[in-house]
């Protein structure tokens, strides 16, 4: 089977400055892939040119399809949910409802009816007239409510509080996925979502720096925190990065030799964030 | 075919003034019938008769159809720039919709689906304030007023000048869109400055004003082209001799159909018109920022 996404020497230029540098990567179907990456990085301009929103060059196939060229076939089978709520002002939920049951044929309203319902939103209502938790909760049950294969968030939770976030998630991964999904979702809250994705894609100066499975990042990547008194030692493995917590340092290792590491202090696996700061820094220096 | 509806449904939601206005209007104009002063003239002559009526059924036509000129143009303008501009653009394009289809649904709400309301709203204010000044001024106006010959001819000219403004105007109105669907601020301004840029430059370097002449020719050639030298010699026989009033025989007479569309002038603006809307769909497939 074909990747759902296939990137090859993705490329984006704005006049000089260049947002995506010959970024190759490639997501399978039925995972849900953390897009991670500090501001500026390219990670919207990925997102865009995924979504047939912008013109590129290089490779790219999304669902088999060319997405600026095949947006709109690619829509049927793709959603998103780009930035902040963009939901306009004058429009009202219900004209909503019934414009998306309109003019998209994979769009189930009664699940998009009962993730509204939850919210207790009336459906009269005007979008400006919402705060901005409600209208992202709002776009979110439209998004939600389309039957697709790969869904595409970008920053989806971005002004909602804590118990709409931890909400949204669930409903996100109990409610929505199943193995025929496939979710993209760039966050900077990574702490939130790195419990429920199964790969992330790391993006820096428009460059894909780690395109791994989170099985394959507890196979690959080791940290350990040590004293003073075996920091040397440690040192001595070729960590590609160190930080100091509380007194102690935090190593960081790529394909360490485990049994030398086991005998220095306790191994774990990096959280996404950490290896995140950890693979970013550590590779700038 | 249904999307264009919705995309349509869409238009009047996010325009309500697409409807208000003309409600507006023909409100006012019921008001005045209904409390203005009725002092029509005593009409004597058939002839006399249907000049008050044409008068009447013509201020009330002419009145909506500028009103409705000016805001199409204005909503031209407004409608590709107003999704990017509030960032629903991004949520308009996260739905299977080509971009395509969406410039054109604005086009056809500007040319057809508008006009069509102003339409129906005049007819309604003409009968309202018909039945109402014939009911308050008695039989004599009544029988002037509701001259149902002249009212269908009147219903033709509407038909007949939507259908031919649409046509001579479309490269206006594809421009109109262009910008739109083009300028990151300020679309009234940038509408105007590249024509005037061009008039200047090319009188500036060129010494000559062809660019001007068909600009002009386009702005206010439309009543030549799509009406016959019958309204010309008749609107100037009227002006001279303005103590007797004279009457066209047919208003349908002064339609030129034929000659408008067999003018390679039409045509011409037709070609440069689907140029302009081409560049719009391109620019709306790119440009999901101010």
């Amino acid at each position: 089977m074909p990747a759902l996404i296939e990137a090859r020497d993705l490329t984006k230029k704005y006049g000089s400055h260049v947002a995506l540098d010959r970024a190759s990567f490639s997501v399978e179907g039925g995972r849900i892939v953390g897009l991670i990456g500090p501001n500026g990085a390219g990670k919207t301009s990925a997102l865009r040119a995924i979504l047939g929103l912008t013109a590129y060059e290089g490779q790219l196939r999304v669902l088999g399809r060319e997405p600026f060229r095949d947006r709109t076939a690619l829509m049927q089978d793709a959603s998103f949910i780009a930035d902040v709520a963009v939901l306009p002002g004058w429009l009202r939920i219900e004209d909503a409802v019934d414009f998306v049951a309109g003019v998209h044929p994979r769009f189930r309203r009664d699940r998009a009816a009962a993730l509204l319902a939850k919210t207790e939103i009336a459906g009269r209502r005007r979008m400006r007239e919402l705060s901005k938790g409600m209208k992202t909760q709002v776009h979110l049950a439209l998004t939600m409510g389309i039957d697709a294969k790969l869904l595409v968030l970008d920053e989806p939770t971005l002004g909602l509080d804590i118990l709409a976030r931890r909400a949204f998630y669930d409903a996100l991964v109990n409610d929505y996925m199943d193995e025929t999904r496939t979710i993209l979702i760039t966050t900077h809250q990574v702490e939130e979502v790195e419990n429920l994705l199964t790969d992330v894609l790391f993006i820096d100066k428009g460059r894909i720096v780690l395109d791994s499975s989170l099985d394959d990042i507890s196979v690959r990547y080791t940290a350990i925190a040590v004293g003073p008194d075996h920091i040397d030692a440690a040192r001595a493995q070729k960590p590609f990065y160190e930080r100091r917590v509380l007194g102690k340092t935090v190593l960081y290792y790529e394909h360490p030799d485990m049994e030398k590491l086991a005998e220095l202090g306790e191994v774990h696996t990096p959280s996404v964030s950490d290896l995140f700061v950890a693979k970013l820094s550590g590779d700038a220096t | 075919m249904n999307n264009y509806i919705w995309l349509v449904r869409r238009e009047f939601w996010e325009n309500r003034a697409i409807w208000v206005i003309p409600l507006v209007i023909g409100g006012f104009m019921v008001l005045c019938a209904l409390f203005g002063r009725v002092d029509l003239m005593a009409v004597s002559s058939h002839a006399l008769g249907r000049t008050v009526g044409q008068a009447f059924l013509g201020t009330v036509g002419a009145t909506f159809f500028v009103v409705m000129s000016i805001y199409a143009a204005w909503y031209l303008l407004d409608c590709l720039y107003a999704d990017r501009k509030d960032r629903s653009v991004l949520f308009w394009k996260s739905l299977p919709i080509s971009d395509a289809t969406t410039v054109l649904s604005k086009l056809a709400t500007a040319v057809i689906v508008i006009p069509l309301v102003y339409f129906v709203a005049a007819d309604l204010t003409t009968l309202l304030v018909a039945f109402i000044i014939s009911v308050r001024a008695g039989s004599l106006v009544a029988g002037t007023l509701w001259q149902a010959g002249l009212w269908l001819q009147i219903q033709l000219l509407w038909l007949y000048m939507i259908l031919t403004t649409a046509v001579w105007y479309l490269p206006v109105t594809a421009y109109l869109l262009l910008i739109s669907s083009w300028a990151k601020r300020a679309v009234t301004l940038w509408s105007v400055l590249p024509p005037l840029a061009l008039i200047l430059g090319e009188r500036w370097f060129f010494g000559t004003h062809v660019i001007a002449h068909q600009l002009s020719l386009r702005l206010f050639g439309f009543t030549e082209a799509a009406f016959s030298a019958n309204l010309a010699s008749w609107a100037s026989a009227t002006a001279a001799d303005s103590d007797s009033i004279r009457t066209p025989a047919d208003i349908l007479s002064f339609l030129d159909f034929t000659g408008f569309f067999s003018s390679m002038a039409t045509w011409a603006g037709v070609a440069v018109g689907i140029a302009l809307i081409i560049g719009s769909i391109q620019l709306r497939m790119r440009r999901t920022e101010i």
